[in-house]
């Protein structure tokens, strides 16, 4: 952090001014006053009435049956899975490590997944067995490419759903982090007309160089790039990178320390989630984030990854509901991998890819619970011969669309697709 | 043995690859750099600039004198130009030459993958910026993302690849590459066909190979032919301590009969079978046209034109996927000609470029990897087996813009050389001492020629900001404006 120039002087050449975005509704009493608000010219109406979207894509085709374990169904899952399955609840001689957290008698968390079972409890998780894109593919990029889409099967949408409904919101937003991306490479869900913000770390993001030099260096780099002016999309660009080092050089003036002792894991993943949360608190017309998780593709030895990468979901989105606190009304965060493994393991003690999968959605406007049309694992009920999708991940998200986003455009978002109401979360 | 090979990345950008369906990043506002060396012409210019990772003032030279047509031929034909420069670089260095089970004993001792990481990603990134073979390093780089493999916990193995798969087949004819990267104990086990036997099949590799290194995910194969493929892959596997490892086990393979892409494999072979699939995916003319499209990707546009792609498909098909034949017609053809411009620096391709245009001594290669690595692009390093995206989509958001400059501003600041780089800027640029000759001098060596005037003049109001130019402000703004000029939009598109 050490050549940061005086970012007044560089603010008079950026973008974006001075005005107020209310976005959140949040109770700017609730957080610390040194806590730096961003502010944003309102161009036209209030922004977003509707809740933070938190998009968690993990990437490698999540084991559904490891998260949720369909322990009651007794036969076939214990023997397709002679080394690699949980034991049920209560069960003797298990240790905690290996053992199920009893849901509803029928299905168990994955024990490394016990962050989140004070959230079911407390209502804020909805779990959604049996779900994922009905497209048959099971290849990672394939399956990852239509689901973030949003049109399965199809291979001429251009665009990402999350960017198809900021495009068709009835709102506006000029934030320039009205859509951010975690990470350095911007998720294809996000990609569209909308423009997005790619930020890996707040702390990070602003120009570096010789401090007597740094200011002309910038103006000079601004002009080049015909920043003020943009003639291109590599220009555009430029003009973003500028309008966001101003804004999160005062974002990044003091030290974020997340509240109510939330821990987040020490990964990407984590800080990914921390940076969000950050974000939310600064209101900076934030409306919708996108980060991903890895570690998922369990084809050999599944059963210590399974448990560390469970463990950093559950660590993550715990972490992210303490850290939020009474601001999770206001935020929806969902789970989703590209389909789901094999029921019976392989002979590498791993699973290969399959089919239905598990989603979480976690926010205070969730209708906790199992939200599962359970299929069943006998031979007639798979879809060639892994666990059937009896919901489709379009329900889910369309829900929360409509019902926390406050965006009824389904149409332009899911073209040709009809969702069926599921229940899982409440209206705003 | 290797716990998690297959780790997959978290990572986005993997879908970006997709991104030719009406995504397409224009290029339009970007100024081309006018024809630096009298005499030459924009098209050797544009040529140069796609078959060199950076044009410098002598490659300008030797293609004014060659001629187009001719340099081509002299690019192709790698083994016959001299690399004096590389060869002492590879003699000096203990590593990127050990064989097979030399390079398995370093692995095993401790860091032993970490140095072996280490030496063959700064061997990739030193030959990329000094070798004279420029057009063949442009093709490893090509083939290493084809069939890609990530170097973590398959240092030794995957050294090996690329000096026995990747390098041997690069410029050479694409079944016997097809064969070696199905034999490489690299991609064996990286891919699990180690694990794939015949009570207990793996599709993963049988997967990967049709939809990422010959038919493309349209090349109209069903899940079947993924299961029929495993099967006859089984058997196929790894034996430690040789000194070739790759050996294939009769009692794992599936023998009976199988139909593939609506071939049948007759039952009671061994090793038959897979030659025999691996002869049927070299062939198939979904091959022909998916690897032509990934070609004209990488050297022309992110748009491919049809037309070329067609026409580089029929090549492949008439010479039995002869690459050099390949890369004659694509560097020759007029879609290519027409295409200046339009292709954006991947990190690597931009880090190599600041190399080759400066060439700094350097003590140690940490802060050109540590740069590469801040940057999301560092060798052998993208876990996913469809290799780092070819797309400006990829690597254009604000994200990687504000690395780019900085890399570059980093690159060029005298605190460098705590690092252990040391520029001799004044060599490189010895006449500037006016602004205007230190702008133009710098335009010449980083861009290869002029600005745009309006742009020239803002780099001249940057060396003149606190005052005309004294022998004092000299290292400081010359340092400056080159760093200036990589980090500006001339230096990202090629």
């Amino acid at each position: 952090m050490a050549n940061v120039f005086t970012r007044r002087q560089f603010l008079g050449t950026a973008s974006s001014a001075v005005g107020m975005i209310g976005t959140l509704g949040i109770n700017p009493a609730l957080f610390p006053r040194w806590m730096p608000r961003m502010a944003f010219r309102d161009t036209k109406s209030a922004g977003s009435r509707g809740d933070v979207l938190i998009v968690i894509a993990q990437r490698g085709g999540m084991d559904g049956l490891s998260a949720v374990v369909p322990y009651a169904d007794g036969g076939v899952y214990y023997d397709k899975r002679p080394t690699i399955a949980i034991r049920p609840p209560n069960s003797s001689g298990g240790a905690e490590d290996d053992t199920a957290i009893d849901l509803d008698g029928h299905f168990g968390l994955h024990p490394a997944l016990r962050p989140l079972k004070d959230v079911y409890d407390a209502k804020q998780l909805a779990v959604i067995h049996a779900a994922g894109s009905p497209d048959p593919s099971r290849s990672h990029f394939d399956a990852m490419d239509y689901m973030e889409r949003g049109t399965p099967g199809d291979r001429m949408t251009s665009n990402g759903w999350i960017n198809r409904h900021l495009e068709s919101a009835a709102w506006q937003n000029a934030s320039p982090f009205r859509a951010v991306g975690i990470g350095s490479m911007i998720q294809t869900s996000l990609s569209g007309i909308v423009p997005a913000l790619s930020l890996q770390s707040i702390a990070d993001f602003h120009l570096n160089g010789r401090q007597d030099q740094l200011i002309a260096m910038q103006k000079t780099l601004a002009g080049l790039y015909n920043a003020s002016a943009p003639a291109s999309a590599l220009g555009t660009q430029a003009n973003e990178v500028f309008s966001t080092i101003a804004l999160l050089g005062k974002l990044a003036a003091s030290e974020y320390t997340p509240e109510h002792n939330a821990t987040y894991p020490e990964t990407e993943f984590g800080a990914g989630l921390k940076q969000i949360a950050q974000l939310i608190k600064a209101e900076v017309g934030l409306e919708v984030a996108c980060v991903d998780s890895g570690g998922w593709d369990t084809h050999d030895n599944e059963t210590p990854q399974i448990a560390a990468a469970l463990g950093e979901l559950g660590q993550g989105l715990r972490a992210l509901h303490d850290d939020l606190g009474p601001s999770m009304a206001n935020v929806t965060v969902v789970t989703m991998s590209e389909f789901g493994r094999r029921i019976e393991e392989n002979a590498s003690h791993g699973t290969d890819h399959g089919h239905g999968n598990v989603m979480f959605v976690m926010g205070g406007g969730v209708n906790g619970g199992l939200h599962t049309h359970w299929p069943g694992l006998q031979p007639d009920q798979l879809d060639n011969g892994d666990l059937a999708i009896t919901t489709d991940y379009r329900d889910v998200l369309a829900e929360i669309v409509t019902l926390r986003l406050l965006n009824p455009a389904l149409g332009a978002i899911f073209p040709g697709f009809t969702p069926t109401s599921r229940g899982i979360v409440r209206a705003r | 043995m290797p716990v998690n090979r297959r780790e997959f990345l978290r990572m986005s950008g993997l879908a970006a690859a997709r991104l030719s369906l009406g995504m397409s990043i224009t290029w339009s506002g970007v100024r081309t750099v006018q024809a630096a060396e009298e005499g030459n012409t924009p098209e050797a210019m544009h040529l140069l600039n796609r078959v060199t990772w950076a044009v410098r003032p002598e490659d300008a030279a030797k293609i004014g004198q060659m001629g187009s047509t001719a340099y081509i031929d002299w690019q192709l034909a790698y083994e016959a130009i001299p690399d004096p420069i590389v060869t002492a670089f590879l003699k000096a260095q203990p590593i990127v030459n050990l064989t097979y089970s030399q390079m398995a004993q370093l692995a095993m001792q401790k860091n032993g993958d970490d140095q072996i990481n280490a030496a063959v990603s700064w061997a990739r990134v030193y030959r990329a910026a000094f070798s004279e073979r420029q057009l063949f390093e442009l093709m490893v780089e090509f083939w290493t993302d084809h069939f890609n493999i990530p170097i973590l916990d398959l240092s030794a193995e995957k050294a090996v690849d690329d000096r026995e798969v990747i390098r041997k087949h690069a410029l050479g004819k694409f079944r016997g590459f097809l064969l070696a990267s199905a034999q490489s104990p690299a991609m064996i086990s990286y891919l699990n066909n180690d694990a794939n036997v015949k009570a207990h099949p793996n599709e993963n590799y049988a997967r990967e190979v049709m939809e990422l290194h010959t038919l493309g995910v349209d090349g109209g194969y069903t899940e079947r032919d993924v299961r029929e493929v495993a099967r006859a892959f089984t058997g196929w596997g790894i034996r430690d301590g040789q000194s070739n490892p790759f050996y294939f086990d009769n009692d794992a393979h599936d023998s009976d009969a199988k139909t593939i892409l609506g071939h049948t494999l007759p039952a009671g072979r061994g090793i038959e079978d897979v030659l025999n699939v691996l002869d049927i995916l070299a062939m198939h003319p979904a091959t022909a046209r998916f690897i032509s499209r990934k070609l004209v990707r990488r050297f022309v546009s992110d748009t491919p034109p049809q037309s070329l792609v067609d026409s580089t498909a029929q090549v492949f098909s008439t010479t039995d996927g002869d690459i050099r034949q390949v890369m004659r017609h694509l560097l020759t053809s007029t879609e290519f000609m027409a295409s200046t411009g339009q292709k954006f620096r991947r990190p690597l391709d931009f880090v190599v470029a600041m190399l080759r245009l400066t060439r700094p001594k350097l003590d140690t290669p940490d802060p050109i990897l540590e740069m590469l690595y801040t940057m999301g692009q560092s060798p052998f390093s993208w876990h996913p087996p469809n290799g780092y995206p070819d797309s400006a989509h990829a690597w254009m958001n604000t994200n990687g813009l504000l690395k780019r400059w900085n890399a570059a501003l980093a690159f060029v600041d005298d605190s460098t050389v705590e690092m252990g780089i040391h520029h001799s800027f004044d060599t490189l640029i010895p006449t500037a001492s006016t602004a205007t000759t230190l702008v133009d001098q710098a335009a010449r060596l980083i861009l290869g020629g002029a600005m745009m005037a309006v742009d020239r003049q803002q780099v001249l109001n940057y060396v003149i900001n606190d005052g005309p130019l004294t022998a004092e402000q000299l290292p400081i703004k010359r340092a400056g404006v080159i760093g200036l000029l990589m980090a500006s939009p001339y230096f990202q598109w090629h």
